[in-house]
């Protein structure tokens, strides 16, 4: 099985102060931190596991910058076999991105192309689908198990309500993973020097063929929201705050 | 510290001269209340059986106290060989999923904790007093070293401020790097990260080398532990593979021994504090004690308290309990079953009469803190690190 | 013109997200028309014919359950009829099917909407982003159809006008059926004791309980205020309860009279399966946890230590 995943490097806004520059065009990024996409580490780690069962390949794909590359290092340390960077811009909008991920991937080998459910930043979810109808393979979104069957899958896509839909699909395919779909293993500092020897290639739009595809959403502009409907803060020390809340509880008939 | 490729843990701790006697077994701070098993730990590095490893859990059980390595009639290093099973561990990728996040935190946020670098100075928000940052371009004798826990948990941020109140009221000459603080690396190597280990260590030398850092002052024994006897061995082996290591000698203290210095010189004395009418017992850490020798520095500040009546536990210095707050611990609760030896500890400590638990580590902190609630000693007695009580009692 | 929307159904049950979606659609001020398909429909067209101004039934059995069938069907009716909007959930099956029809009919595609307008014949949507602490007005590209997909609970459903429109069913556009992806079956998760969704009290716990042998504490909570012990999904991808405690988009929604969130920030799937509750208390660290901006009641502390202080004062004013 010859696995292709993409990957994106995305800041880490979860506890973070968050502001927008001027132009309210971009977030301030110079205080974030950076890791590669959650939704995407469980799909580099699913691929890796797939190729552990089986046999094949794994190629881990990003389109950014250089500074994009240490994600796709890590991925190899995790066990990919390959690493590819297409080298541009942040592209303007999933759409444009997604004939950028085409491109590259019609002329690769592959069984499966594995894409996460949705980006951590923008949350847009498009992507790895739109990437499949280009192809013109057959996909999955949300998906939470893969067994590999000969020439098809077994997939589970996760719905509401905890329920999951179990579809049968012919390879080639491509899945968009979520979350929780496996353990993602560590990988060592160690680790991620070691796989300094294997190939991460450095690729042109030019190289691969990009065509250019005008953006279909355009940003007008990016702020913070107001400053919500703010809770009742319960103040003092912890003992303190617990006796009012339960009697606060007791008060609304909680118990 | 030796780097362990896989099944080399005869060579790389010499463990054929093992006579499998079970010293270090019985002086174990975990054995009673987990399966570790150190003695048979060190069988299986000697039939270099590391293949299995990932079935002992209890790997993550140990909280590197280093009384077993201590107790070793034969001079070996029962520690390291769970350092360096952990390692093997850590490189084939498969260990406690609490123990992942916190090293894939120090990977991105430079402290294991989970929280963004960006917040690492807030604790600083409260405080009165101003502080050089030397990070900012400040000039200071000394580096005052926070850590990450005395950085962003709750409880333990309060004896960062006791700290910076305390120095600056004796006129040291300090600073601290802020938000630029790295992470000490101590728990990421206890954890078996060898490599991020040897990363930050890199790192962190050239980071005091281009603040001309060369003085510091850590509140946390394992900064200091990892500080003295880790970074000069680490950083002479990078050197040897060309990595580009700055030539500084460090001088690193415990805050405990530059309170010894200044009670030495005169400028710490008992006529400066208010009265501490409590019965305080000092709890020592092992990587202070047990790992470094250091006993006297902190019974000599608490006993130039006025008022204060200290007392003694019966397992104090080099046999002091461990708390279990070390050996990333703190993020691997373990197998053990049974009382933690922190609930002992207060138990203890209240049989003695004790009203306050000195401690001088932020984990014993946590960990001590901790078990005095579990345990139901709110309301009569405290757990603080030394830095809070001088901040109660000086004038 | 017409706003086309997708009734979306499961397993018998009309979901509430079609209603939203109509709200959502009635802020562009044209005709709504409903879309629904499948097999087996009892009275779904009735219920939604209430609310929209038509309704166009597809009855074929190769359609239900099969998200390609869909996309194929639903972007058939859309070249019949360009639409200029086609909006649906963003739902799991709304992120299986919208893509594609984007690609399928040349379309901007806005996901995950939050806001929605029309500002001089240009469609315009309000996405939050960055784990919602920023958003942003991104304005679609000029096309004959353009694909938005809302993020459920954001487009109240409360005060739709009756409108009790039209049903007509059309022939099914569907070819032959769909070979490459065949549904097979619905698998439920593993059922425990416990049911979270019958609870008047829930102690919810997050990935701020950070670690399994934390969560005795908050069964000791739940037992001493009568309730049950329900979690983010961090809590459940970590193993540390089963998945049918999960609240939240992809686990249960929660209608409680009491929900006390510990250590959870209030992402908004999070949110979106337990902002229904009567009162919100959240327990956490971090006041800018967005989980705050939902509750009525916030404490700022450490869980761990809140949460058996609390088992201890509800004790104490039980006996
Ligand atoms: C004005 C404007 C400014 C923008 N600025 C930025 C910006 O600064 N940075 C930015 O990232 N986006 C920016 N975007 C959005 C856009 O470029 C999205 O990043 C892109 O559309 C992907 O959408 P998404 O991240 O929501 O991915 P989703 O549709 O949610 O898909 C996520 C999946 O797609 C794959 N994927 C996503 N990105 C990549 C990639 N680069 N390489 C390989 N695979 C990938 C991964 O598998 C990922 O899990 C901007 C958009 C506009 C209109
Ligand atoms: C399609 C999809 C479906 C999803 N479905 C769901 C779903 O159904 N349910 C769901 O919950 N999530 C769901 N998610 C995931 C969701 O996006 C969030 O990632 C998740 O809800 C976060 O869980 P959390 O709040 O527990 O963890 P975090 O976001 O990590 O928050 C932990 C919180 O705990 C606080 N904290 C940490 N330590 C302490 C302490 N000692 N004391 C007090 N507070 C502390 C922190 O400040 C933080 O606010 C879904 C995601 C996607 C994409
Ligand atoms: S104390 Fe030393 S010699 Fe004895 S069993 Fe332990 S490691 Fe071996
Ligand atoms: S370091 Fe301490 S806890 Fe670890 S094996 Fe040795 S004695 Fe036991």
């Amino acid at each position: 099985m010859d696995v292709i995943v993409c990957v994106k490097k995305v800041p880490d806004t979860a506890e973070a102060d968050v502001s927008v520059g001027a132009g309210g065009r971009e977030i301030n990024k110079e205080r974030l931190t950076f890791a590669i996409n959650e939704w995407d580490n469980y799909a580099v780690e699913e691929a890796i596991r797939l190729k552990e069962e089986d046999e094949g390949t794994v190629t881990v794909v990003t389109v950014g910058g250089k500074d994009k590359e240490d994600i796709l290092r890590r991925s190899l340390a995790m066990g990919a076999d390959k690493a590819i960077r297409l080298d541009m811009e942040d592209p303007e909008d999933s759409f444009v991105l997604a004939n950028v991920l085409y491109t590259l991937i019609k002329d690769q080998k592959f069984d499966l192309v594995l894409f996460g459910a949705q980006s951590g930043d923008f949350n847009s979810g498009v992507t790895g689908v739109m990437v499949a109808r280009m192809l013109g393979i057959s996909h999955a979104a949300m998906v939470n198990g893969i067994e590999v069957l000969d020439g098809r899958t077994k997939t589970s896509r996760e719905l509401e309500g905890g329920l999951n839909e179990i579809y049968e699909i012919k390879l080639p395919a491509l899945f968009t993973i979520q979350t929780g779909i496996n353990e993602p293993r560590y990988v060592s500092i160690s680790g991620i020097r070691k796989a300094r020897k294997k190939e991460l290639k450095v690729m042109t739009p030019a190289d691969v063929g990009v065509t250019e595809v005008k953006p279909m959403l355009s940003l007008e502009k990016m702020y913070l929201p107001p400053p919500g409907k703010i809770a009742e803060i319960i103040g003092g020390s912890p003992e303190e705050a617990a006796a009012k809340l339960a009697s606060l509880l007791k008060e609304k008939g909680a118990f | 510290m030796m780097e362990v490729e896989e099944g080399n843990f005869d060579e790389a701790y010499d463990v054929y001269a093992c006579m499998q006697c079970g010293k270090c077994t019985g002086s174990c701070a975990v054995s009673l209340r987990s399966d570790l098993n150190i003695r048979e730990l060190m069988r299986i590095a000697i039939l270099n059986e590391n293949g299995e490893l990932e079935k002992h859990e209890e790997i993550w059980d140990c909280t590197s106290c280093g009384i077993c390595t201590v107790r070793c009639p034969r001079d070996l290093k029962p520690a390291e060989v769970i350092v360096g099973m952990r390692s093997s561990l850590v490189e084939g990728g498969t260990i406690p999923i609490t123990v992942r996040d916190a090293l894939e935190s120090v990977g991105t946020n430079n402290n294991p904790w989970g929280r963004p670098k960006s917040k690492r100075a807030e604790w600083l928000e409260d405080l009165d007093v101003k502080v050089k940052n030397i990070s900012e371009g400040e000039d200071a004798e000394y580096l005052l070293y926070i850590g990450c826990t005395a950085s962003y948990d709750p409880r333990i941020q309060s004896v960062s401020r006791a700290a910076i109140n305390v120095l600056t009221k004796l006129g040291v000459d300090f600073g601290i790097l802020g938000e630029e603080e790295p992470c000490c690396g101590s728990e990421p190597r206890m954890m078996g990260e060898t490599g991020l280990f040897e990363m930050l260590v890199e790192d962190n030398l050239n980071l005091f080398d281009e603040f001309s850092i060369s003085k510091i002052i850590t509140l946390s024994p394992h900064a200091y532990n990892t500080f003295v006897n880790d970074y000069p061995e680490c950083a002479k082996r990078l050197k040897e593979d060309d990595a580009e290591i700055p030539d500084i000698e460090l001088e690193v203290k415990h805050y405990t021994q530059i309170l010894e210095e200044l009670i030495d010189d005169g400028r710490l004395d008992g006529e400066m504090m208010n009265e501490f009418s409590e019965t305080v017992i000092y709890h020592d850490p092992c990587y202070l004690g047990k790992r470094n020798n250091i006993f006297e520095p902190p019974r000599k500040i608490l006993n130039i308290i006025p008022g204060a009546r200290c007392i003694e536990f019966d397992r104090r210095e080099d046999r002091s309990l461990c708390c279990e707050g070390g050996g990333g611990r703190m993020w691997a609760e373990g197998t053990g079953t049974g009382e933690r030896n922190s609930i002992i500890r207060v138990n203890d400590a209240n049989r003695d009469e004790a009203t306050v638990i000195a401690v001088a580590c932020p984990f014993c902190l946590s960990t001590l803190e901790d078990a005095r609630a579990t345990a139901g000693y709110e309301e009569t007695m405290r757990v603080m690190d030394i830095f809070e009580i001088l901040d109660e009692v000086l004038k | 013109m017409t706003v086309y929307v997708l009734a979306e159904h499961r397993r018998g049950e009309l979901m509430d997200v079609t209603f939203e979606s109509i709200s959502a659609a009635r802020r562009l001020n044209d005709e709504v028309v409903a879309i629904l398909l499948g097999k087996d429909l009892g009275d779904h067209a009735e219920k939604v014919a209430k609310y929209a101004d038509k309704v166009l039934v597809v009855e074929d059995e190769r359609i239900e359950n099969n998200t390609e069938a869909y996309t194929q069907v639903i972007g058939e009716l859309i070249k019949k009829d360009k639409p200029k909007v086609f909006l649906m959930g963003n739902t799991s099956m709304g992120m299986d099917i919208a893509p594609a029809l984007a690609i399928d009919l040349d379309s901007p595609i806005a996901t995950d909407v939050v806001g929605i307008s029309e500002e001089g014949g240009r469609i315009k949507v309000m996405r939050s982003v960055y784990n919602g602490k920023v958003l942003s007005d991104l304005v679609l590209g000029e096309a004959e159809t353009s694909v938005i997909a809302i993020r459920s609970g954001e487009f109240s459903a409360a005060d739709l006008e009756e409108k009790n429109g039209e049903i007509t069913k059309v022939d099914s556009p569907l070819k032959e059926a769909i070979e490459n992806k065949k549904f097979l079956e619905f698998v439920e998760p593993v059922a425990g004791a416990v049911d979270i969704t019958q609870a008047d009290v829930l102690i919810s716990v997050g990935r701020g309980i950070k670690d399994k042998d934390n969560l005795p504490m908050a069964e000791e909570l739940a037992d001493a205020v009568g309730g049950v012990v329900s979690c983010s999904r961090p809590v459940v991808d970590y193993d540390w309860l089963p998945k049918d405690r999960q609240v939240g988009t992809s686990g249960k929604t929660v209608k409680p009279k009491f929900y006390l969130a510990f250590g959870i920030s209030g992402a908004f799937q999070h949110v979106a399966g337990m902002k229904g509750a009567t009162m919100i208390v959240a327990i956490n660290k971090d006041i800018k946890a967005p989980i705050f901006s939902v509750a009525q009641y916030g404490i700022v502390d450490d869980l761990l230590k809140v949460m058996p202080a609390l088992t201890e004062k509800i004790k104490e004013l039980k006996s």
